[in-house]
């Protein structure tokens, strides 16, 4: 008796060994946000591209976040994929167009973007308890209208419209050429004024779009 | 031997005589209920209902998924910290407010037909009423669901497979947003006089439906479907798809808006509900308005409990405020936010901001007691919300969140580890019902529920929990939809008349505003309606909810805030001993509400796409 039960608990244990029939993922596709060849920084994990494979009856989009410095990278099976961009989802026009990936290995998909406005030559400059930046708009689409840009001061490099310790407005109205630098000052938070550093970055809202686009975060020592 | 041949013949003779018996394997069956009882008994159609009515869906109903207030701008979660994830909603998840259920609209459909196919020996008027209250129990389902899905497949009867390997028929795709609101509509016009259920003595039931509870759903549904035609289309970007499942064309408005305001008429005009007044005591009279039931003529359709027959709650055990808990666990989950109290305007119908400070912000101002700082506000915040120095049950609300003890120059705040502790003066620190920065169950926002928190004897404890109702429309919803239909379609006068009937009730004077605007009716909303599920579906209707909650740190409305009382220690000044009030954004909220564009159509289910190949997603989806 004992000896049966000493072989049951043996082939329990061996059958529970078997290791997963599936590899996992392997190949990976990345990519950037570009308008001319060069990257688009957004909010992080506000905007979303989506991925479809072909060749399935059943099909559920595999969403890929894209980062604030505009790269994205999925990690999938070989196949063919349409890449696509969720309608109104980013600081861009709208673009119908799928991008087809064919995904063999790794891969790079670039996806190229047509943005209401585009952020350019900013500078920062502190003095005293404040922040100025200055930086020029370009209109780059023009079907829609300004409706402000915007400066933000965060503590950590993640710093955009949702994660800021402080930030100022320049509403439309009060940049009126766009061939002429735009200045922003902000007042740095009591919080951050002791802090070995500081991050900044500008965007600029298009009316009726949801998402910004912004610069790239820079660090600013405070010493 | 013998004996046992006798034996044997003697059962068998016994078993044949019994097999004679005709049909007798054909018996009634004991354990379950055929077609023919169920459709043509009365009392099992009305357990039937009672299972119907129990299913109807709310984001926040007072027996279920309550906890759900808390994700809001009106509250925030202080209970326990396995729903911290309620003060950090960095965004509302895409199958948020998902609801997509077939089969309850399958049952009722179910029951529409074999009613009329089996209920053969039922008066026809039992029958006419009882299909009447079935459909409309359907159109409040269809009305659930498309204001969080869109348009969603209409479906009326059954949907029954054939055999044959085609599955088409089984595939219903989704009907057009406005199509569905007209399908509401057109079943309300069709039943509502079909109708029973209306009481005696100009009493209609509450708990069931009748002609006014009908009228109810379509005032409520209509003013839904004129706010999304016209304010969706004046979004730079409408949200819509290209079939129309979402997005209602803006030429629609103006006649929703004035079927929405000819069934709001009928019920006002109807005499048959009348708002709870109190001229003496404005704030009880609107805590009787929505949670007492004796007496009640204001409550239009409500889901009702009832302590004898053992249908009841913990929604008072869980959430009444900490210093006159009765039971030794919870108390205090959900708590109203700053932004509610400062939504409730004075009575002298200035701007509800509390004043703390000076108006040169130099200084406190100082308070001789607790709750003087709320002195002449709208009496429906004392009936939603329990703040410091109030009275509840006859107890005090006692609150205190630390002392403020002058220095010379500035003041030192000292705040406690524990609730009823005493500063070294031998006075209070903490009080008993805090607010604090972090203990679980006591309020983080420096005030409590009131509404639908039960004042009897005990009804905060496990044992004997509560029977108060959770209301689904009462009068006061339907004055003020008359109100934005009326003003949205230009006839303020009228709309003045309506919100001002309300706010007299709230102990304004006669005639409290002279003046309206949309922001105006739209706050008068959230005060009047907060805690009753609507504060979600009236910021999505109007297509604010992604500018009110739009996950800025800075941005004071998608913040919960806090007010913490304190107590002044200035020996020799006359100061000392009054009390000073700080405004915070609440500790244990972490980040800013975010609404984003796409939570205003919950995606489908994958299950569903699957499923059906006809289905369309939702913008963004």
């Amino acid at each position: 008796m004992k000896f049966h039960l000493i072989i049951a608990a043996v082939l329990l244990f061996i059958t529970g060994c078997k290791k997963d029939n599936k590899e996992p993922p392997s190949s990976t596709i990345t990519g950037r946000i570009i308008y001319q060849g060069q990257p688009l920084s957004v909010r992080s994990g506000g905007v979303e591209l989506e991925l479809w494979q072909y060749g399935y009856q059943l099909r559920n989009k595999i969403p890929v976040y894209v980062k604030q410095d505009g790269s994205f990278s999925a990690r999938v099976f070989n196949g063919s994929y349409k890449m696509t961009l969720l309608k109104g989802n980013g600081p861009w026009a709208d673009m119908p167009d799928s991008i087809d990936v064919q995904v063999n290995g790794s891969v790079t998909a670039d996806v190229t973007v047509d943005p209401y406005f585009i952020v350019h030559d900013v500078t920062y400059q502190r003095s005293g308890n404040n922040i100025t930046a200055t930086f020029r708009l370009q209109p780059v689409n023009t079907s829609r209208t300004l409706e402000a840009a915007r400066l933000y001061i965060g503590q950590t490099t993640i710093v955009d419209q949702n994660n800021n310790m402080a930030n100022a407005s320049l509403p439309a109205n009060q940049i009126p050429d766009f061939g002429q630098p735009v200045t922003i000052t902000a007042a740095i938070p009591a919080a951050l004024q002791n802090k070995d550093y500081l991050f900044v970055r500008v965007g600029v809202k298009t009316n009726g779009v949801a998402e910004l686009l912004y610069s790239l975060p820079m660090g600013m020592s405070n010493k | 031997m013998k004996k046992k041949i006798f034996v044997i013949c003697a059962v068998l003779l016994g078993l044949v005589v019994v097999s004679c018996k005709k049909d007798w394997l054909e018996r009634t069956p004991k354990n379950i209920l055929t077609d023919d009882q169920v459709w043509n008994d009365p009392k099992q159609l009305l357990s039937l209902l009672a299972n119907f009515y129990n299913r109807i869906p709310s984001d926040m109903s007072i027996d279920a998924n309550w906890r759900n207030m808390a994700d809001y701008d009106d509250a925030m979660w202080s209970g326990n910290s396995n729903d911290e994830g309620r003060n950090n909603i960095s965004s509302y998840a895409t199958d948020r407010w998902n609801l997509w259920d077939y089969e309850f609209i399958r049952d009722i459909n179910l029951s529409i037909e074999k009613l009329e196919e089996l209920g053969v020996n039922l008066e026809a008027d039992t029958k006419r009423e009882l299909t009447a209250e079935l459909r409309f129990i359907r159109a409040w389902m269809y009305f659930e669901m498309v204001r969080r899905m869109g348009g969603i497949p209409i479906v009326t009867g059954q949907l029954l497979y054939d055999y044959s390997g085609n599955v088409g028929p089984l595939q219903v795709p989704r009907a057009k947003e406005a199509d569905v609101y007209d399908f509401i509509a057109t079943e309300m016009d069709e039943i509502k006089d079909q109708l029973g259920n209306m009481g005696s003595g100009n009493a209609p039931s509450v708990s069931r439906a009748n002609k006014y509870t009908a009228l109810a759903l379509k005032s409520r549904a209509l003013l839904y479907a004129g706010s999304l035609a016209k304010y969706n289309n004046l979004r730079p970007q409408p949200i819509t798809t290209p079939g129309g499942e979402v997005g209602i064309p803006a030429s629609r408005a103006e006649e929703y808006y004035q079927k929405s305001l000819a069934a709001s008429l009928e019920i006002i005009n109807s005499g048959a509900y009348e708002l709870k007044t109190n001229d003496a005591n404005p704030a009880q009279a609107f805590y009787e308005a929505v949670t007492k039931k004796a007496g009640n003529r204001e409550a239009i359709f409500v889901k009702d409990f009832l302590t004898a027959k053992n249908k009841r709650h913990g929604f008072t055990y869980e959430n009444i405020a900490r210093g006159i808990r009765e039971d030794n666990l919870s108390s205090s989950q959900v708590v109203p936010s700053l932004n509610l109290v400062e939504a409730f305007d004075y009575l002298d119908g200035s701007d509800g901001e509390i004043k703390n400070r000076t108006p040169d912000g130099s200084d406190y101002i100082y308070y001789d007691q607790p709750q003087d700082i709320f002195a002449n506000k709208d009496g429906r915040l004392l009936g939603t919300i329990l703040y410091p120095g109030s009275t509840f049950k006859g107890y005090t609300i006692e609150m205190q969140a630390g002392v403020k003890v002058w220095n010379g120059s500035s003041y030192q705040t000292i705040e406690g580890g524990q609730l009823g502790s005493l500063y070294t003066d031998g006075k209070l620190l903490v009080a008993a019902s805090g607010p604090h920065r972090s203990i679980q169950d006591v309020s983080n926002t420096g005030f409590y529920l009131r509404k639908y928190i039960d004042d009897g004897g005990g009804t905060s404890t496990r044992g004997i929990q509560s029977d108060v109702w959770m209301i689904r429309i009462r009068l006061g919803e339907i004055y003020l939809n008359a109100a934005e239909a009326a003003f949205e379609l230009g006839n303020t006068t009228d709309a003045l008349k309506y919100i001002n009937t309300l706010r007299e009730r709230a102990g304004f004077g006669p005639n409290s505003l002279s003046s309206l605007t949309i922001d105006k009716i739209r706050n008068e909303r959230r005060v009047e309606l907060a805690f009753e599920d609507h504060r979600v579906w009236d910021l999505k209707r109007w297509r604010i909810a992604d500018q009110v909650w739009n996950g800025d740190a800075g941005n004071p409305q998608a913040l919960v805030r806090a007010l913490y009382p304190y107590r002044v220690i200035r020996p020799g000044d006359p100061r000392d001993g009054k009390y000073v009030y700080d405004k915070l954004q609440a500790p244990r909220i972490l980040s800013a509400r975010f609404f984003q564009v796409r939570s205003y159509y919950t995606f489908i289910p994958q299950a569903v796409l699957d499923n059906n190949p006809l289905i369309v997603r939702n913008p963004l989806q």
